[in-house]
């Protein structure tokens, strides 16, 4: 299994006629992902790469019994195009852009939270279920199925990690980028829980950052009970204090923004934690050798 | 972006606030030409914190008292940052400092409300503050506040106060696009008002498409940077300038924190955070280069980028332009993955340009590169 999307999602794509639109759309639909419609509000095409085109949400859900919706546009009207989707029905919501202000985010999320839906974003690729289908414009080679869920804040590190994982034989079984901005669709606790209750996840991989709080969301989880083993990459040793780095987010502010107090944490928690990305591999093996301990564990405690 | 104390409390006002009634003096003569009445606070307008502690508020009794504190804070270095202007205002007599403040925050799903009853330049060391989480600015309830806040501050005509200030500044937060607005100390006078004696606000640079003062002082930031990082904003990069002899040119945030560490595991040094992604363009690549060529600390220049959305096959041709034309003899170490990376060793052949498999290999070539610069 995989979380959140497989190769039964039926995707729009809104804003399917601008450049990132038409490039995702002949990407996914490479991919296997099934896309069903696009909605551009213009609607000077009938169609794009075969995708019939919508000139609102609703009418494309009506018409094509969409679930799932990947939005392409610019941050100024990204709040009205999220809210069109999940009063529409849309259930998985990918905002991709960033440069989304912080009042917009909390209005996205909280118009999600509303219809019950589920927003991914904002500045994020998107998500992948390796094998299935994806939601977003992750470049398709890094990934390959297999037991491992992952979680990232960057779009462009969870590339370089995914790729790094598949040339090492270790595949995923879903990949969500919750994204780089203070207020997150997924939080780092609400992508935990999908992949734990995931069958196919074994491992969980967090790939995180200096600044905010995710990593500490992170630790509580893996020192909570029956967690499932845990490896992580946190990047911006490097970094000095007081400045942001690219994200919103990734800017150090207090003694917890720091990597060594992130690190810290991790670890203690039991994760497989790690600052160097060439290390990232041997602490996914070494997290996907505890579950396998544990597993053999309760078998033979069952057996007793 | 950070206001300063003058710029925040005059939003600060516009909501309803009560602050003191001040202005702004950008010498020692514009202090004393007003009459004032004495005492008054002399404050140094500087975007930083712990201004307090470095000698940047004195009180001045008298007009001479006051001319000599606005020369010395107008001569004094904050951090890095020399202040502009003061800003004088009536001084305080102060009952009790208090701390309130809005903020966003991914556990509360938006705006969360802090509030500690004993405040001031000293609140990172006593109790913390309380939260009341509202989400949201529409969820705002003062019941829900008055229940958290109840235990810690007894007296219910200051408590009833601040319920009320707390409601203002999650509006203003989200109606102005403010990220942090904090009030302290909130002062309480001996008639029991409140008056923010200070103020720090953050606006939301990603607003500035729909809010043009916003819009104003990013621009006036970005001219007040160092040269070189002007030019990075300019041209959409995001630049900070490092200590370090290797310049790195990279796409997304992660990946060049990701490259930044793996150059000090090498036992190099990285001279920036330059991130490409917004303007993976020629342009934007072009005055990238131009940055790190102009820098004589940068000995070598990395590119790493691993793209999704950004095309490599574009990118290294792009690079290969670039390198025909640049006049820098700085050596460039390359390594380029992601979409349409499979392209890239074609358009490299026959053009001496290298693109390394591995990361560890494009950064081990870059310190030995700049290790060997440094020797001569």
């Amino acid at each position: 299994m995989s979380v959140l999307i497989d190769q039964r999602t039926r995707f729009l794509i809104q804003g399917i006629t601008g450049n990132v639109g038409r490039f995702s759309a002949r990407d996914m639909k490479e991919y296997g992902t099934v896309v069903v419609g696009g909605v551009s509000v213009n609607r000077r095409e009938r169609e794009v790469e075969g995708i019939p085109v919508f000139p609102d949400a609703r009418s494309a859900c009506t018409a094509t019994g969409a679930t799932a919706s990947v939005i392409y546009v610019p941050a100024a009207t990204a709040l009205d195009h999220v809210i069109e989707a999940v009063e529409a029905g849309i259930k998985l919501v990918v905002y991709p852009g960033d440069g989304l202000p912080a009042r917009d985010a909390i209005e996205m999320r909280a118009a999600a939270n509303a219809n019950g839906s589920i927003l991914i974003g904002p500045n994020t690729p998107g998500l992948i279920s390796p094998g299935k289908a994806k939601a977003g414009f992750m470049p398709s080679f890094c990934y390959t199925p297999g037991p491992l869920g992952v979680i990232s804040r960057s779009g462009s590190l969870s590339y370089e990690a995914c790729f790094r994982l598949t040339s090492a034989g270790l595949g995923q079984s879903t990949v969500i980028g919750i994204g780089g901005d203070a207020i997150k669709g997924v939080a780092p606790a609400e992508a935990l829980a999908l992949l734990h209750d995931d069958p196919q996840t074994r491992a969980i991989v967090y790939l995180g950052e200096i600044g905010g709080n995710d990593e500490y969301a992170v630790a509580a989880y893996a020192c909570g009970p029956g967690a499932k083993p845990v490896a992580a990459l946190i990047v911006g040793r490097e970094a000095p204090k007081g400045k942001k780095m690219g994200h919103a987010a990734a800017l150090i502010g207090s003694h917890a923004d720091t990597h060594p107090a992130k690190m810290q944490a991790l670890l203690n928690a039991g994760v497989h934690a790690t600052g160097t990305l060439t290390e990232l591999v041997a602490a996914v093996r070494a997290a996907l050798n505890t579950s396998s301990r544990t597993r053999r564990a309760s078998r033979n405690e069952g057996s007793l | 972006m950070l206001l300063t104390e003058y710029e925040g409390k005059c939003l600060l006002r516009e909501a309803g606030v009560t602050v003191g009634d001040g202005f702004l003096a950008s010498s020692a003569d514009a202090v004393t030409r007003r009459k004032l009445h004495y005492p008054v606070a002399v404050k140094a307008q500087v975007a930083s914190g712990s201004r307090g502690k470095a000698g940047g508020v004195i009180r001045a009794a008298t007009p001479a008292g006051a001319r000599s504190a606005a020369r010395r804070i107008l001569a004094t270095r904050f951090g890095t940052e020399r202040p502009a202007a003061v800003l004088v205002e009536p001084w305080l007599t102060i009952k009790r400092e208090l701390y309130l403040s809005v903020t966003v925050d991914q556990a509360a799903q938006g705006y969360v409300v802090l509030y500690a009853p004993q405040g001031g330049i000293d609140i990172e060391h006593g109790k913390p503050p309380v939260r009341y989480d509202v989400g949201a600015a529409r969820n705002f309830r003062a019941y829900r506040l008055r229940e958290i806040v109840r235990d810690i501050e007894p007296d219910a005509s200051v408590r009833e106060k601040v319920i009320a200030l707390a409601r203002r500044l999650v509006e203003l937060a989200s109606t102005r696009d403010c990220v942090t607005v904090e009030i302290n100390p909130l002062a309480q006078l001996e008639d029991g008002s409140l008056v923010a004696a200070d103020a720090k606000i953050v606006r939301d640079e990603y607003a500035a498409f729909r809010a043009p003062d916003i819009a104003a002082s990013v621009a006036n930031a970005n001219k007040r940077q160092p040269q070189p990082i002007a030019r990075a904003l300019a041209g959409d990069l995001m630049l900070v300038w490092l200590e370090g002899e290797v310049g790195l040119i990279s796409g997304g945030a992660g990946m060049t924190m990701a490259s930044m560490d793996l150059i000090g595991d090498a036992g190099g040094r990285p001279a920036c955070f330059l991130d490409c992604s917004n303007n993976p363009t020629p342009a934007g690549y072009r005055l990238a280069f131009d940055l790190l060529d102009q820098a004589p600390a940068v000995k070598v220049i990395l590119v790493s980028i691993f793209g999704g959305l950004t095309q490599m096959d574009r990118v290294a041709r792009v690079m290969k332009d670039i390198m025909q034309q640049r006049r820098s003899r700085k050596p460039v170490v390359f390594r380029l993955n992601g979409t349409n990376a499979k392209q890239v060793e074609d358009i490299f052949a026959g053009t001496g340009l290298r693109n390394h498999a591995t990361l560890e290999s494009a950064v081990s070539e870059s310190v030995a590169i700049a290790r060997q610069a440094g020797r001569r």
